[in-house]
């Protein structure tokens, strides 16, 4: 088994009168192996800074603020309370407009998959939820503000799970005539051709079986890492830089003083002298 | 006009017997020859960074102009490093002097004092060390300067950290922590600014009688200032073995720690004065005293 799924939010389905408290979980963990960026010389893990090339000083987070382009070099500046007053209001529920059929929904508009799970005491509505949709063959399609966005979700049975999938919005899936070179209908084959295509597709046709595929180039990637750690060809960090102590600084100071009492630098009996001296002096 | 060959390379020198110090009559032939002389412990120094020239063309006693872009006339030869100016809004092009010929041609220029940045070219975020001037308000003078930086030098050592004193060679006296570990940057929190802001203020706070950390003047009589400021990526911070552009040759000179307490309890600011002739025997006799601050790594602690 591996790591248990921690929730990302929690929150109830609604949808009519009817309440389902749930909590989301990621259902996709990406797999892709993941490379750090070293220095080739020494093999130092490279670091990112906030750079300002005006002041060519490092720049802190709070010194950040965020700038929309409306014209090349032109900024708008949003302060991030602007922006707080716009966000959506976290209602904690998703709202369940509609129940379409799932074959209407092009998976074009599929974007994030999470797994919802009932939270607290909400089992046998959630289980309800589940076995009405699943008989009906529907799919409700909801609002729901996550952290502070607001998105259009489809909720649907996917065994005994009920999933959320995050959706892209019409406007955000490119429109096909932006696509200059399809051919459309103009370039229609043969009736012979056709029925030659399809005839080939019938013959590959077969069963959806997700685990048949698998990711052949992470495989050799991992192999090649493998092969690399074991033959010690790898690039060790440079030894940590020992982390700077924390010091006290009055503390440090109190330290140096008493130390220092009674050296000659601090000896009451210099002040005198010393004051001697100054009142001869022309300046 | 007076054509000499340096490390093989021929360099045209002018106006020799210019004084530059009237005072003394000091002239610009004995300003080459001092840097000439001091030049193998100088160039442990102004090595691979970017140099401030600080040029008197006609003396102490006149005109001065600070010259960042190394001149157009500069030979062919002279190292320079291109560092982004937020002031200039564009690349400054700085002199590097790294060798004995670099060095003569800068001094032939009247560039009595030479003041490069806390940073080396190659790694200009992080300066190679913290640098604390300590400037007395008169009436107060070097020596109570030399009380601060003995201070300065217990406190750091609480911390762990080896620090080194020069004399400015004009009122004042230095204390530079070497880092030269690449870390620390100026401005972040565990920058050198903020550190050496929050020692100057501690001092402040604990001495409130003798030690000032705002360069308003109006505060300042009788006091020193820690002037921590320079702990900038901008600023520049004159050399070790820099000639000054007071009324005598003076030089900032390293000093060991027991010099500084003995400027301290003799209370003789005289003892904080060293000629440039002086400054080529004391390195002959006692070697370069500022070596490890170009050498020594060092980790800034944080502070709490």
């Amino acid at each position: 088994m591996g790591p248990m799924a921690r929730s990302i939010w929690s929150g109830a389905i609604s949808f009519g009168l009817v309440n389902v408290p749930v909590k989301v979980f990621t259902a996709v963990r990406k797999k892709d192996v993941r490379f750090h960026q070293l220095h080739g010389k020494d093999g130092a893990r490279i670091q990112q800074k906030r750079w300002c090339p005006a002041d060519e000083k490092e720049v802190a987070y709070e010194e950040i603020v965020k700038g929309y382009e409306i014209s090349p070099n032109q900024y708008v500046v949003i302060e991030p309370e602007e922006l707080e007053a716009l966000d959506p209001e976290a209602t904690h529920t998703i709202d369940i407009e509609d129940f379409v059929d799932l074959d209407q929904i092009d998976p074009l508009f599929f974007d994030s998959n999470y797994y919802l799970v009932p939270d607290g005491k909400g089992d046998k509505a959630y289980r309800l939820l589940l076995e009405a949709m699943r008989d009906a063959g529907k799919v409700g399609i909801a609002k729901v503000v996550m952290r502070t966005k607001q998105y259009l979700v489809a909720v649907r049975p996917v065994e005994e799970a009920l999933v959320m999938t995050t959706m892209n919005f019409a406007d955000e899936v490119v429109a096909q005539d932006e696509l200059e070179s399809l051919p459309g209908s103009k370039a229609d084959a043969s009736e012979r051709e056709l029925k030659m295509a399809e005839q080939l597709i019938g013959s590959l046709a077969t069963e959806w079986d997700p685990a048949k595929y698998r990711d052949t180039y992470r495989e050799r990637v991992l192999d090649l890492i493998e092969k690399k750690a074991e033959g010690q060809e790898i690039v060790t960090q440079p030894e940590a830089e020992r982390p700077a102590p924390v010091i006290d600084l009055m503390a440090a100071l109190e330290a140096s003083l008493a130390a220092a009492k009674g050296a000659p630098a601090d000896d009451e009996e210099k002040a005198p002298a010393k004051k001697a001296r100054k009142s001869t002096k022309a300046s | 006009m007076t054509t000499v060959s340096v490390e093989g390379r021929a360099l045209a020198l002018s106006n020799l017997d210019k004084v530059m110090y009237p005072a003394t009559g000091f002239t610009k032939g004995q300003v080459i020859d001092y840097y000439r002389a001091i030049a193998p412990a100088l160039l442990t120094h102004l090595a691979g960074r970017p140099l401030t020239l600080k040029r008197y063309p006609n003396g102490v006693d006149d005109k001065f102009f600070y010259e960042k872009r190394c001149p157009s006339h500069r030979p062919s030869w002279m190292r320079t490093c291109e560092i982004w100016s937020d002031r200039n809004k564009g690349i400054v092009n700085y002199c590097v002097v790294d060798d004995l010929a670099s060095l003569v041609w800068v001094a032939n220029m009247a560039s009595l004092e030479l003041h490069p940045s806390l940073s080396r070219c190659d790694d200009m975020p992080h300066p190679s060390t913290v640098a604390f001037d300590l400037d007395p308000g008169p009436p107060a003078d070097a020596v109570d300067c030399a009380r601060v930086a003995l201070r300065l030098r217990d406190l750091f050592e609480q911390m762990g950290l080896q620090s080194f004193a020069k004399t400015s060679g004009s009122k004042g006296i230095q204390v530079y922590v070497p880092l030269n570990s690449g870390q620390a940057d100026y401005e972040s929190a565990a920058g050198t600014k903020p550190f050496s802001r929050a020692v100057a203020q501690l001092f402040e706070q604990q001495f409130p009688d003798e030690i000032v950390s705002s360069q308003k003047k109006d505060v300042r009589g009788g006091k020193v200032l820690i002037d921590w400021s320079q702990n900038d990526g901008y600023k520049t911070t004159v050399s070790v073995y820099s000639l000054r552009a007071r009324e005598r040759p003076w030089v900032s000179t390293p000093v060991t720690w027991d010099e500084v307490d003995d400027i301290a309890s003799s209370g003789d600011v005289e003892r904080s004065r060293f000629e440039a002739g002086d400054v080529v025997q004391r390195v002959q006799r006692l070697g370069d005293l500022f070596e490890p601050v170009a050498t020594l790594q060092q980790q800034l602690p944080k502070l709490q």
